[in-house]
């Protein structure tokens, strides 16, 4: 097992590279010019000509990539050139949202997709499976910046249940908080949880023909224990592979939805970053993002081996 | 019912109770703010909270409640002392401004302003602002006269400093001397207005703060000028990029003032009792810049001809929808203003397709593609440039409208070789000095010699009757060289809780002398 981890996470600093390097050419190679953003659109190109140079953004690009790497041997991710503030710091101020907002439309993800998925499974052909894979379809087609603006509207506009944007207010408590994400996690989590519920039904249709399955109802045991006990365990594998990606996906993917709810999540930051060409927000955002991406596919990978014993490392 | 039905059953009872538990008290907490609390939604992120280095409208709404100038502009938009104790002492040349200070007035680090700070802000401001650095050149000197006193000497007349003095963005934002790094952005935010900076927390909020030790001007609130009290204890702003969700949070109490609302959101505020649309006007006019540098559109009589093919209402018309948003006026200072001219904006209503036609052909186009720049970014500068194309197409126009996001077209229109026309808008300025397009170094480069007499003409004119002739002289200009196509005037929507009270509508919102009731 450590030699297995400690290869991967070899492995995941040979990715993060290739990435840094890759997002350094492609940010550069893209037209644009941060300076000329920041000045604004009465800006002339004398003015932009001298941000440039205090920016330095005139050096030559070796010299520019040179400086990176050097930064990034040193656990620097650079200097924002819009938010006044290393980019590290721009990160971790955007990193709780981002883990709540995550882990709570994962779990609504989770919680709708997983036992709706096993129901339909367990009673293939019948009007429950045909009802939930039709509302599947209906979720993973609708865009979840309608669902957001669909939410807005009825439980924060007309029943004002929930706040219609935002993070809370400055001094807001955790709770309060959480509370801001709710709507964000449920136009999040509904699409997604097709997705899981689809997989699931799948993998479950899979493991329920098989012939243990069929031995442990002649035996006479519950249809809640055979499903449960016995095919769900068996079947775990490929929905975890699904719950492991849609979280990793979450991380920088829930752009629109922080748009819709002005959320001042990593996936915005990302966003403003590209649209202003703060390249060292894109450059540090993306290699952290891709760093969690690997160790989420790490830790599924080693989910297996509780769910599944047959697994060894 | 089987026992993995009814278990289900029980699951999914109980998370809707749960859920339900949570939902019903969030918001009956979250619709109450405390009292002296005005959020304002904004459209984004400030790209600096230094107003000196840029000219962001976003920038200028946020800083005027910290920083302030010498002079501002009143409600019928004539200079008006701010920082200063009176209008400037010009000397019988008409080179040098003796600006007299205000005492008493103190920087929210607790220090005095004096003399030496203005000096140094003003030096600051040469450096960096762009419309500092477009004086620059005919400063011949800024000194310390008095202890109450600062007087700038130019090397030619100029009549337009006042009016670059007061604008609020690319500021001559009055700061401590010890602030000041030459041309470097502010790392401290220092000024003397009524709001202070509390926080700012990039894409969350910018908080601030009553400055308990504010000097106000005298005499009564006149636009931005006279009296300024700070009633309200906190002004925060939050970017909310997405329009629609700024409409709900307004709707919902959740912000009490909104800018930058597209004008077909008017009728969700109709049947709001809480809520009052805000039309502002003026507020700004789209323009198509047409290189006069480089390439096709460097013939004069091609850009006469391009006038006459487009069809100003039906862009304005696609680009705002609602003719309670927008007006088809040819004078680049709109009805009301003390610029408005229409007779020398005759030519804006004289397009057709026939003089079009023979324009062109005099021009001898031979078919070569238009290069038209324009953005999604900004939606109605998009429909306007379909509308464009369309028509320059139908006018026998070959065009090639080059869809591109805003920090491309940025940067690629200041390579002469890489465009032909593009589009872009321009907010009101109070100092027609001050429009970019008739700076020969801004992207479209209009610089011939008649224009730059007219322009010179203008600027060294004092007298406000004989200034407005000038300015005339300088609008035919436009109309016969055809640098841009003005292509109409837009107003501005926005919203407010109808608990804030004094609040005045003005092209860049403030907040100072407005209240919230209970």
């Amino acid at each position: 097992m450590f030699v297995y981890v400690a290869r991967r996470l070899a492995g995941m600093m040979l990715v993060m590279l290739i990435v840094a390097a890759v997002v350094f050419v492609i940010a550069r190679v893209v037209p644009g010019d941060p300076a000329a953003v920041m000045l604004g659109s009465s800006a002339t190109p004398d003015d932009i000509a001298a941000l440039r140079g205090r920016l330095g953004l005139d050096q030559p690009l070796y010299s520019q990539f040179l400086i990176y790497l050097s930064q990034i041997a040193h656990f620097d991710l650079g200097q924002s050139i819009f938010l006044n503030r290393p980019v590290a710091q721009a990160l971790a101020e955007r990193s709780e949202l981002t883990a709540l907002l995550t882990l709570m439309s994962v779990s609504i993800a989770v919680a709708i997709g997983v036992p709706i998925g096993i129901l339909s499974a367990a009673m293939r052909g019948r009007w429950v499976d045909q009802t939930a894979i039709g509302i599947a379809m209906l979720a993973a087609s609708v865009p979840s910046f309608w669902i957001g603006l669909t939410l807005i509207k009825y439980l924060a506009v007309d029943l004002p249940w929930f706040p219609v944007a935002g993070y809370g207010p400055p001094d807001a408590s955790l709770l309060e908080r959480l509370r801001h994400l709710v709507l964000p996690a449920v136009a999040l989590g509904i699409p997604n949880s097709a997705l899981i519920l689809r997989f699931t039904r799948t993998s479950m249709l899979d493991v329920l023909s098989d012939d243990y399955v069929r031995t442990a109802r002649a035996k006479g045991l519950s249809p809640l224990v055979v499903v449960l006990k016995h095919a769900l365990r068996n079947a775990m594998i490929p929905i975890l592979t699904v719950i492991g990606l849609t979280a990793a996906v979450m991380i920088a993917g829930a752009i629109v939805t922080e748009t819709v709810f002005g959320l001042p999540g990593v996936g915005n930051l990302i966003v403003s970053a590209v649209l202003r060409r703060d390249y060292p927000v894109i450059q540090g955002a993306l290699l952290v993002v891709s760093g969690i991406y690997v160790l989420i596919n790490l830790s599924v990978d080693l989910l297996y081996a509780v769910v599944d014993p047959r697994v060894r490392y | 019912m089987k026992p993995f039905t009814r278990s289900l059953h029980t699951t999914l009872l109980g998370a809707t109770l749960l859920a339900s538990a949570v939902a019903t008290p969030v918001g009956v907490a979250l619709a109450q703010q405390p009292s002296s609390v005005v959020t304002v939604a904004t459209i984004g992120e400030p790209p600096t909270l230094d107003p000196v280095g840029v000219t962001s409208d976003l920038v200028s709404i946020i800083t005027q409640h910290v920083f302030e100038t010498l002079y501002t502009f009143d409600a019928e938009w004539k200079v008006t002392p701010l920082l200063a104790s009176a209008l400037p002492t010009i000397g019988a040349d008409g080179k040098s401004y003796a600006f007299p200070l205000r005492t008493g007035v103190t920087f929210h680090d607790g220090s005095a302003m004096t003399a030496e700070d203005v000096a140094a802000s003003l030096e600051r401001w040469t450096k960096l602002s762009p419309r500092g650095k477009s004086v620059a050149p005919m400063i011949e000197a800024i000194a310390v006269t008095n202890p109450t006193t600062v007087t700038l000497t130019l090397k030619e007349p100029y009549t337009p400093l006042l009016s670059l003095l007061a604008m609020s963005n690319g500021a001559a934002a009055i700061v401590p001397r010890g602030v000041v790094d030459g041309a470097a952005p502010l790392k401290q935010f220092i000024g003397t207005g009524p709001y202070k900076l509390l926080e700012h927390k990039p894409d969350q909020h910018i908080r601030l703060v009553r400055f308990d030790g504010y000097a106000s001007p005298t005499g009564p609130a006149s636009g931005y000028g006279g009296a300024r009290a700070a009633k309200i204890g906190e002004v925060r702003f939050v970017p909310v990029p997405n329009a629609a969700t700024r409409v709900a949070g307004m709707l919902a109490g959740q912000y009490q003032f909104a800018d930058s609302l597209p004008a077909e959101m008017l009728g969700r505020f109709k049947n709001s009792t809480s809520v009052k649309p805000v039309i502002v006007k003026p507020f700004g006019f789209p323009l198509m810049i047409m290189n006069t540098k480089t390439g096709v559109m460097a013939n004069q009589t091609l850009r006469q001809a391009v006038l006459a093919a487009v069809g100003p209402s039906d862009m304005m018309l696609a680009g705002f929808g609602d003719p309670a948003f927008f007006a088809a006026e040819g004078s680049i200072y709109s009805q009301g203003t003390p610029y408005y001219d229409a007779a020398s904006a005759k030519p804006y209503r004289e397009g057709s397709p026939k003089k079009a036609a023979e324009l062109r052909k005099t021009a001898g186009y031979k078919g070569e593609p238009i290069r038209i720049m324009t953005s999604t970014q900004y939606d109605f500068l998009y429909k306007m440039s379909l509308v464009a194309q369309a028509q320059l197409q139908a006018a026998g126009f070959t065009v090639d409208l080059q869809v591109l996001d805003w920090a491309t077209l940025l940067q690629k229109r200041g390579d002469e070789k890489a465009w032909d026309a593009f589009f872009t808008y321009h907010t009101f300025v109070p100092e027609p000095s001050l429009i970019t397009v008739l700076n020969p170094s801004y992207p479209g480069w209009w610089d011939s010699a008649e224009k730059r007499d007219a322009l010179a003409a203008f600027n060294r004119e004092t007298d406000a009757n004989t200034r407005k002739d000038k300015w005339v002289a300088l609008q035919n200009r436009f109309y016969t060289e055809v640098p841009s196509i003005k292509v109409g005037d837009f107003y501005n929507l926005a919203a407010a809780t109808d608990k804030l009270k004094g609040y005045t509508p003005a092209p860049w919102p403030f907040f100072w002398n407005a209240e919230l009731s209970n």
